[in-house]
């Protein structure tokens, strides 16, 4: 059996991301991390909605983005779960992603003025870290 | 398939004031549809029109796939209306208003009651006058609910709650499992509300339909760009989509509708060097069109307001 993930997410509203898309963001990050691993079953339509109050068809757009993407698959009759890591974004749509990450990255250190090996490393550290939390095998409760 | 609501060139005029002018709304049935628009927008017309309280000066109005202006006493029982007000008889207690209102709906649903009663502990032996505004809206809310109705119709309910009764009223709303489908209109001027809640934005302005879309639609509708003109912008009219701009220090922020990102050379064209694309929130979006017909400061030199 599975266990259910928690997804531990914050909203705000007044941002020029949607709701649906904030939460899209969150869960990524949650499995970016390893909070969530494969196999886990993310929260009902209607218990992440209670959680966030948010009009369930938010939560239900929101899952439907991650499936979209890859990052979750429904069991019919059982709900949602966190997918085998798999690629369905196009190489050009990885590149534009990259893209606005680095710029956001760079925009938000350049004026800290710390040199630019210590950044890297840092950046390397922290890569490795996400990778090995990925690589972690997933357990079975 | 059959709609909530309906309306095909709807227009209302009072004298020589249009009220509502060729309106044409398609409701679906289920879900929250916000509505929004400044005063005198035409929504209480609009309101009145639907309940058949008052004629049209042309068009027509279909209300759970009956005309308006022939509604029956049964259509009527399945409408159910709040407004910001929450008036009820304040010598009665809370226990015998809801025995009053129930008396006069058959298909009265107590569970519903409870449970949206229990959102907001309300004491049944206590005076509506010793109800805070609080708890007289979330009787209310719950009385429209236990009726198990259509259509429910929100009319600024949580205006002048505090942040606990605000949050009860919502989740109240959002989460009471109802029986069959209630189709709920829900006007506020609050926009993490509408944010929070709504499948559908209704936006109306000066009487006329503006947007009836999602809330996330809406926001991709408006773009707003930051060029600098040189000091001087250009007409208005040769800006297409334009909504709104405003001068701020010498550099113009303009607000446009239904653009793509080709506006950009649009704006070059016009004379702009050094144009900046920007994202907006619903709350600014939704500003930019109900402020775009009205007059905006000429010129905002941040610098001397300080």
């Amino acid at each position: 059996m599975s266990k259910t993930g928690t997804v531990n997410i914050q909203i705000v509203t007044g941002d020029a991301r949607p709701i649906f898309k904030q939460i899209v963001d969150g869960i990524r990050m949650q499995i970016a991390h390893g909070d969530l691993q494969t196999g886990d079953k993310l929260p009902s339509v209607r218990g992440l909605a209670m959680q966030l109050t948010i009009n369930a068809n938010t939560v239900a757009k929101a899952y439907a983005e991650l499936t979209a993407q890859g990052l979750a698959e429904a069991r019919q009759g059982l709900g949602l779960f966190v997918a085998e890591p798999r690629q369905l974004l196009s190489e050009e749509e990885k590149n534009k992603r990259l893209n606005t990450a680095i710029e956001t990255f760079v925009n938000d250190v350049v004026y800290l003025q710390i040199p630019e090996e210590d950044i890297k490393a840092r950046l390397s550290e922290a890569l490795t870290k996400i990778g090995r939390l990925k690589n972690t095998p997933k357990q079975d409760s | 398939m059959q709609n909530c609501i309906e309306t095909n060139g709807l227009t209302k005029k009072f004298g020589k004031k249009t009220a509502l002018k060729d309106f044409d709304l398609t409701v679906e049935l289920g879900g929250i549809h916000a509505i929004v628009g400044s005063n005198g927008a035409g929504k209480s017309t609009l309101f009145r029109l639907l309940l058949g309280v008052t004629t049209p000066t042309s068009g027509s109005a279909m209300l759970l796939g009956n005309d308006c202006q022939s509604l029956t006493p049964d259509v009527r029982g399945r409408v159910g209306y709040v407004n910001e007000e929450h008036t009820l008889p304040a010598w009665m207690t809370a226990g015998s208003v809801k025995k009053f209102q129930q008396s006069f709906y058959p298909q009265w649903n107590e569970n519903i009651y409870k449970s949206v009663v229990g959102y907001f502990d309300v004491d049944p032996k206590q005076k509506v006058s010793g109800l805070s505004r609080g708890e007289r809206a979330g009787l209310n809310l719950a009385m429209a609910l236990a009726q198990s109705p259509n259509l429910l119709i929100l009319d600024e309910p949580t205006l002048g709650l505090d942040v606990v009764a605000r949050q009860s009223f919502l989740e109240a709303v959002m989460f009471t499992e109802t029986e069959g489908n209630t189709t709920i209109i829900y006007c506020s001027h609050q926009m993490e509300e509408i944010e929070r809640v709504a499948d559908k934005l209704i936006i109306m302005e000066k009487g006329v339909l503006q947007n009836n879309s999602s809330p996330d639609a809406f926001v991709s509708r408006i773009s707003y760009w930051i060029a600098d003109f040189g000091g001087k912008m250009p007409a208005r009219e040769k800006i297409p989509g334009f909504l709104s701009a405003r001068d701020i220090d010498g550099i113009h922020h303009v607000m446009v509708a239904d653009q793509d990102k080709s506006f950009g050379s649009v704006l070059t064209q016009l004379g702009a060097t050094a144009v900046t694309p920007n994202t907006v929130n619903l709350e600014r979006a939704v500003n930019a069109f109900l402020t775009k017909n009205h007059n905006t400061p000429g010129s905002i030199n941040a610098g001397s307001q300080g």
